[in-house]
């Protein structure tokens, strides 16, 4: 009988705890509703962040001074909004998609889930957008979404409404925005044999071969430089216009007549690569270890996303100090924004919203620049006259080359549909030595990210 | 000790309450955590995964594909390489360790504790030491070219990311010797010298004591000490994928190499490697325990 009690107890009080869960997934979802039709106040926003308590943030952690100013700068603001930020760290931005999808597909839903915002973009976000999984289009509605162009007539506002070909819809806020640029050590390489074409590249390497290296594709570093490539080999001249287009409009044996000529020469340059003249070509796994070969005089050039790399990283010591930037290649530097988004099951999107509205405004966006070089999310031009200026004091010097040079040669980025493709090619053609033809390793590669 | 044996094996009484309470906790996280994950991996290299859309159980297609390609068994031998190489090395090592340190010797007592400093540090320690210090930017190529043996460091013989492996067989045998050492040597402890002094007495020259008495006695402690350093080398991630010379990886890397593709589909290739490795650890410790097995049935133990 006792026993009996027992288990009626047990019984009743995990009702109860099960009601409780399905009130606070009930109130979650009724702030989402709420908040995305308008009717709350900032004020009310604010207060339910409180409530909240504490937001679960997931980026890359692989950046110390990222970390340092993290935890230095951002999480005493948002306590000051009786918020605290937990910190996430993690090796992959598709760790916390994979943990975002997983809890979805195991029936957590709104307000049930582990993730309040994430640090992304490109595949990542294009992922988590196509499964609708994205709390909804908050990017404009934040007091500090007034510091970016949203006017889609004005050119651009592109980097705010499109993340690697797909519309954002305002679901993810930009945060900083960045360009692929190679460094070189001068103590090593001269500018008059500096390339700034892939094809003066490849003739760098015959004199001085093994001294280059790029990170190893499905690694985002090394995916970009293989669509640089991709760019600039494109048969019919036209760069990265094409590669704008979704897979679907533009056609699988398209992408494979105009990524050809690219992978050819990724293929050909392969033996000239670092460990390549000794018959074992290697890819450094990330970029630390990336860095590390270029620290250590192992590569001559090496090229990763950061316009104000080189600044930092002669700071910090991670680069030598006879490291500078260079224009390459030339027309087709990769300039994309990085966002920050809020999962559709975020357990605290109040707090994620107040987290968002903080990293848009222009405290942390100069605090950022200055400490870490990461350059601004948000666009001057729609600043103040005082906070523009704030925002140019706040940023890191070029070495070797000016804003304006850099400037000059940007291309956008692969549409986020074709990328996966493009990254399961190189793995398939460059890694493993298929010698199917390439329009079937394309083909085959397509229809299995597909299905 | 044999009479207590004797009785229980007499009686065969069915086992009681308080023993199976005993055995519940071992048992429930055995089935739960081990059964259940193994049910799961196996299930999903046959094709079961409806999270991601896809569930065609029974499916064979998996293994096929993986077992189908020569890159496969290249893995392997690369897998069973470095696990091998280091487990032996390793055995060598510390075989000869602890037989040094049955020995009488000035330290001793501190030399005692100080063998045993790498069973503390963790693997990725260990890792980072051999990046720091055997890499082509470490100490030792930063030191060779400061004294000018070599004009830069990236012409120090790579010893790290090759497939001859030496960085992660270095690790391996840094951390397991002591593990082997501590095994053997409480052994050797246990049985005493008498048999030796006997041997040596009797006549019998050094290595024939070594072959004919003591490795015999040691052999359980060399057996269930590499037993267990083998099979972690095989199914270990961190060293082969830091410190490896990248495609074709072992398998362990290879297997993360699948669950980390943006292809969800390729998490079931990645489920039968896993599977895969399961399967071949497991027939060779198997079989490594029946020759063991074997050898003490002829030689009358056991």
């Amino acid at each position: 009988m006792k026993c009996l009690s027992r288990v009626a107890l047990i019984a009743s009080m995990s009702v109860a705890l099960m009601a409780g869960i399905a009130f606070a997934d009930e109130s979650a979802g009724k702030f989402q509703a709420d908040f995305l039709a308008g009717k709350l106040t900032w004020d009310d926003v604010l207060a339910q962040a409180r409530q909240d308590g504490e937001i679960q943030f997931y980026y890359w952690g692989g950046d110390d001074n990222l970390n340092i100013w993290i935890d230095s700068v951002v999480t005493p603001a948002l306590a000051a909004e009786g918020v605290k930020l937990v910190a996430n760290r993690i090796t992959g931005t598709k760790d916390a998609v994979d943990l975002v999808i997983a809890e979805a597909n195991s029936g957590r839903g709104i307000g049930d889930g582990s993730v309040d915002a994430i640090w992304l973009n490109g595949e990542n976000f294009y992922t988590l957008n196509r499964q609708k999984l994205l709390f909804g289009s908050f990017a404009q509605a934040v007091p500090n979404a007034v510091n970016f162009e949203w006017n889609s007539e004005d050119p651009r506002s592109q980097l705010n409404l499109r993340d690697f070909g797909i519309e954002t819809n305002s679901q993810e806020i930009p945060w900083s925005g960045e360009q692929y640029v190679c460094a070189v050590n001068r103590a090593l390489m001269p500018t008059e044999k500096t390339p700034s074409t892939f094809d003066g590249l490849k003739a760098y390497l015959e004199a001085n071969p093994g001294k280059f290296t790029y990170v190893k594709p499905p690694h985002y570093l090394g995916n970009t430089f293989v669509q640089e490539v991709l760019y600039a080999f494109n048969p019919d001249g036209t760069g990265s216009a094409p590669f704008q287009k979704s897979l679907e409009e533009l056609g699988v044996d398209e992408l494979a007549r105009i990524a050809a000529p690219g992978f050819e020469y990724l293929k050909s340059i392969e033996p000239l690569l670092l460990g390549g003249p000794t018959g074992t070509v290697r890819y450094p796994e990330d970029a630390s270890a990336a860095q590390g070969l270029f620290r250590n005089s192992e590569t001559h050039m090496y090229c990763e996303f950061g316009l104000y790399g080189v600044a930092t990283n002669r700071a910090t010591g991670n680069y030598p100090q006879t490291a500078e930037e260079i224009v390459f290649p030339e027309n087709a530097m990769i300039k994309n924004k990085n966002y920050l988004a809020i999962p559709a099951n975020a357990p605290n999107p109040a707090a994620a919203l107040v987290f968002a509205n903080y990293m848009a405004s222009v405290d942390a966006q100069a605090s950022k620049l200055e400490t870490i070089g990461y350059p601004a999310g948000i666009d001057p031009w729609k600043l103040t006259v005082e906070d523009a200026a704030r925002l140019e004091a706040a940023a890191p010097g070029h070495f070797g080359v000016t804003q304006a040079d850099l400037d000059a040669n940007i291309a956008p980025d692969t549409n986020a549909s074709l990328v996966d493709v493009i990254e399961a090619t190189w793995l398939e053609y460059i890694e493993r030595k298929s010698t199917a033809p390439l329009a079937e390793i394309i083909a085959t590669a397509a229809k299995n990210l597909n299905k | 000790m044999t009479i207590e044996h004797g009785l229980t094996q007499g009686k065969a009484e069915p086992p009681s309450w308080r023993l199976l309470l005993e055995l519940a906790p071992i048992t429930l996280v055995l089935a739960l955590l081990f059964g259940a994950a193994t049910v799961l991996a196996v299930a999903q290299s046959l094709g079961f995964a409806p999270w991601y859309g896809i569930n065609t159980f029974p499916d064979f297609r998996y293994f096929a594909a993986l077992w189908g390609s020569g890159i496969f068994w290249v893995s392997l031998g690369l897998t069973l390489y470095y696990s091998l190489v280091s487990t032996i090395l390793a055995l060598v090592l510390a075989v000869l360790l602890s037989l040094a340190l049955i020995k009488a010797f000035p330290g001793k007592g501190l030399y005692k504790y100080i063998y045993k400093l790498p069973l503390m540090i963790p693997y990725t320690v260990g890792i980072a030491l051999a990046v720091i210090m055997l890499g082509n930017g470490g100490m030792m190529s930063r030191l060779a070219a400061s004294i000018g043996l070599i004009s830069d460091p990236s012409q120090f013989p790579r010893i790290l990311n090759t497939h001859a492996g030496w960085g992660i067989i270095a690790v391996y045998v840094w951390k397991q010797t002591p593990f082997i050492t501590l095994a053997v040597y409480a052994v050797l402890l246990g049985v005493g010298r008498e048999t030796d002094d006997a041997a040596a007495i009797l006549g019998a020259n050094r290595f024939q004591i070594f072959f004919q008495v003591t490795l015999p006695q040691i052999l359980p402690g060399i057996v269930s000490s590499t037993l267990i350093c083998f099979s972690f080398n095989l199914g270990a991630f961190e060293a082969p994928f830091i410190l490896g010379g990248g495609f074709p990886d072992t398998l362990p890397v290879v297997a993360w190499r699948y669950f980390n593709d943006a292809d969800y589909t390729l998490q079931l290739q990645g489920m039968a490697t896993v599977v895969s490795i399961g399967l071949v650890a497991g027939v060779i410790l198997f079989a490594y325990l029946a020759v063991y097995r074997r050898y003490e049935r002829q030689r009358g133990r056991a």
